[in-house]
């Protein structure tokens, strides 16, 4: 009777669980859905056409999206600024980091909290003074410049992020390696990084969001289309007045193929990432 | 690991050594920043073809959205880099301290050269956007700062098909037969009049086209100085129009919350037979419901003691930067650009309203129908004065209390006085 009872609870309980987090499931994937299938359908019948499923499928979408919108030259841009800036922004975080966590020097507290204060400071807020800055460095106009200002902008988060983590790596392993002949940059390199990894693939996969993603500061420190990010292209088919909403969807679900595909690649260590910490080495 | 941090390292400078050279302008090219998607690809071919009549090469680089737009110009302005030709997004007291800091070009003296032929060509309206008068408040140099590129007015459209399913064989000519009008698609289960109350300005828009045919444009101006007060008959008559509309049923459910993009939908997809809207509306019609049947006309007059007069939009404008050292070759452009055969181009490419006068004689149909009245439009920026906004906005969502049966038209019209005499009050003092 007793047995039966937990076993009815638990039955429950876990409908419930599912339930909760089907829903969740299906609030994230809808939108997704909804664009895809968006994607699919012409101007004529994507207002009218309520259906889940479109009845013509217009593959065309794509193609018109791909060439109006520029995307082949877009494409190659983004990923140049992606795979730079998220490169700088490993490197020189996990360097400042490092430091932060493992070397004493006068004034460290400070700068530290000089560069979590940055994390306050919106993007927008820092437009004027940040052009006027990349233009009197002559950088204006070049990939760059915007490649340094977008290291720039990723820079606080992933340094609190990874000094968090290298914070909580014995310091036993760091003197093991000292033992054994290596330098502070050979700790960091040998030593500090691997044990980063899971770390460093949140970083990693923050950043290349933000940056596969940005559009505002590219607008205001290009003017040179071969120079533009692929969120660019997308704004061709949003005008001031109308919307061409199908290749508009073909042109966002274009563009979020590689991020989610860097995504899924990477999802292991980001869980890794998020919940380890307490246990390094 | 490692490794790959080692190739990404790699990747970091083979992406900054591909991006260090900064392109550098010649002296026989102009740079253009814009805002406007639609027109991109029409700007674009005209450039090249200018490029081969005169050999001067112009880059028309395109910056969207409007918000990224400004905030680009904005920080350009202050780092003294705006480009030789661009468009200022903002309030007229913007555009004066754009023109204060030496950024724009006063191009009166190339508008009035050979007998003003490049001002006589353009709607004057559109050029009145860009003027400055003696003795305006910015205190800028009285003269013309900006080049109109296009037009736009605010009518109202109706479906044919739905006027048709109702028994209407016409549209309507008087206030009176709109109502009447409404009346009939009521009774086929059609929805009558929709437009985007929901945003203040077609409220504003609207009212004002009426006030102007109730009372003239001199009570108008004069109820702004405070001579004439909001409770006067006229006015009360204007809000009682909107008291007439809603009682009559009208307007479609939920229209005083609506945004004009989701009453533009409405009428694309057949769902209301009348809206009032502005003439770009020609473009989003043809992209949402290309077979959509239907025409164009002012607003129906309530009397007939003074013309309707409609709003014309801004429109979009250029200027000229007067620090640019191509500042002749930018005005010499912009004259192209403006000249009949370019605007005819532009207008078929992207169906707007051009800012030249003799490239609207090639338009029918709905583009002519919203053309033809462009010399009796009327615009806030070119009034020779503007209420004061507080009371603006108690005027528009007085009009939509009444629309939705909260207050009458005399309680509206009593508020709106007490804002306006308060208002009075403040700028009197010292």
């Amino acid at each position: 009777m007793i047995a039966n009872k937990y076993l009815i609870q638990g039955f429950f309980k876990n409908t419930l669980l599912h339930i909760f987090l089907l829903t969740v499931t299906i609030s994230c994937l809808f939108p997704i859905f909804w664009m895809v299938r968006s994607s699919l359908m012409s101007n004529a019948t994507i207002f009218v056409d309520q259906s889940l499923l479109p009845h013509e499928w217009n593959w065309h979408n794509y193609a018109v999206a791909w060439t109006k919108g520029n995307f082949g030259v877009y494409f190659f841009n983004s990923l140049i600024y992606t795979v730079s800036v998220v490169m700088g922004i490993v490197i020189i975080s996990s360097l400042a980091a490092f430091a932060f966590s493992r070397l004493k020097f006068p004034g460290k507290d400070a700068l530290f909290y000089m560069f979590i204060a940055a994390m306050m400071i919106p993007l927008p807020g820092s437009f004027v003074p940040l052009f006027v800055l990349m233009n009197k460095l002559h950088l204006v106009n070049t990939r760059f410049g915007y490649i340094l200002c977008m290291i720039n902008v990723g820079l606080s988060l992933s340094i609190l992020l990874l000094k968090t983590f290298f914070d909580k790596m014995p310091s036993d392993l760091e003197d093991a390696a000292r033992i054994d002949g290596c330098s502070r940059i050979q700790i960091w390199w040998h030593m500090a990084l691997p044990l980063a990894a899971p770390a460093l693939a949140v970083v990693v996969i923050y950043n290349s969001l933000n940056v596969w993603n940005e559009y505002i500061l590219a607008t205001l420190l290009l003017s040179d289309n071969n120079l533009m990010p692929l969120q660019r292209g997308l704004m061709v088919f949003n005008g001031a007045y109308q919307v061409d909403y199908p290749v508009l969807m073909a042109g966002l679900t274009m563009t979020a193929i590689p991020i989610v595909a860097v995504y899924l690649f990477m999802q292991k260590h980001i869980i890794k990432g998020l919940s380890s910490g307490a246990i390094v080495g | 690991m490692r490794r790959l941090v080692s190739w990404m390292f790699c990747a970091v400078l083979a992406g900054m050594a591909l991006g260090c050279a900064q392109a550098k302008k010649t002296a026989n090219e102009i740079e253009v920043w814009h805002w406007m998607t639609d027109r991109q690809d029409s700007l674009q071919a005209l450039a090249e073809r200018y490029e081969q009549q005169t050999g001067i090469k112009v880059k028309i680089a395109l910056f969207a959205p409007s918000d990224s737009y400004t905030q680009k110009v904005i920080a350009a302005a202050q780092a003294n880099v705006l480009p030789d030709i661009y468009g200022i997004l903002d309030k007229k007291s913007i555009v004066a301290s754009f023109i204060k800091a030496g950024y724009v070009a006063d191009l009166t003296e190339a508008f009035k050269a050979d007998n003003g032929a490049w001002e006589k060509r353009l709607f004057a309206k559109a050029i009145n956007n860009n003027r400055f008068v003696e003795g305006n408040v910015d205190k800028v140099k009285p003269g013309i700062y900006g080049v109109p590129l296009d037009v736009s007015n605010i009518q109202m459209v109706y479906n044919r098909a739905l006027l048709k399913r109702a028994g209407i064989m016409k549209p309507p000519a008087t206030f009176d037969d709109f109502i009447a009008d409404a009346q009939a698609l009521r009774r086929v289960g059609i929805p009558p009049f929709v437009t985007g109350f929901g945003e203040m300005w077609i409220v504003d828009c609207f009212a004002s086209n009426y006030a102007f045919n109730i009372m003239g444009e001199a009570k108008v101006m004069a109820t702004f100085r405070g001579e004439v007060p909001y409770t006067d008959p006229d006015w009360i008559a204007v809000f009682a129009l909107f008291k007439k509309l809603a009682d009559k049923g009208v307007f479609m459910e939920g229209i005083v919350t609506k945004g004009n993009k989701y009453a533009e939908q409405d009428f694309a997809l057949e769902r209301a037979a009348f809206s009032f809207d502005g003439s770009w509306c020609v473009n989003i019609y043809k992209t949402m419901n290309p077979g959509l049947d239907y025409g164009v006309l002012p607003l129906p007059p309530v009397s007939s003691n003074f013309p309707m007069r409609m709003w014309d939009g801004a429109g979009s404008s250029l200027v000229v930067n007067d620090l640019s050292p191509n500042k002749d070759k930018a005005v010499a452009f912009l004259k192209w650009l403006t000249a009949a055969e370019q605007q005819t181009y532009l207008a078929e490419k992207t169906n707007n309203l051009p800012a030249n006068r003799d490239a609207h004689r090639a338009f029918t149909d709905v583009l002519g129908g919203f053309s033809k009245v462009m010399e009796n439009t009327t615009h806030p920026n070119i009034w020779p004065l503007n209420e004061d906004p507080l009371v603006v906005e108690a005027f528009d969502k007085g009009i939509q209390a009444i629309m939705i049966g909260d207050e009458t038209p005399q309680q509206v019209a009593g508020e709106v006085q007490s804002v306006k005499v308060r208002q009075m009050g403040r700028a009197a003092r010292p």
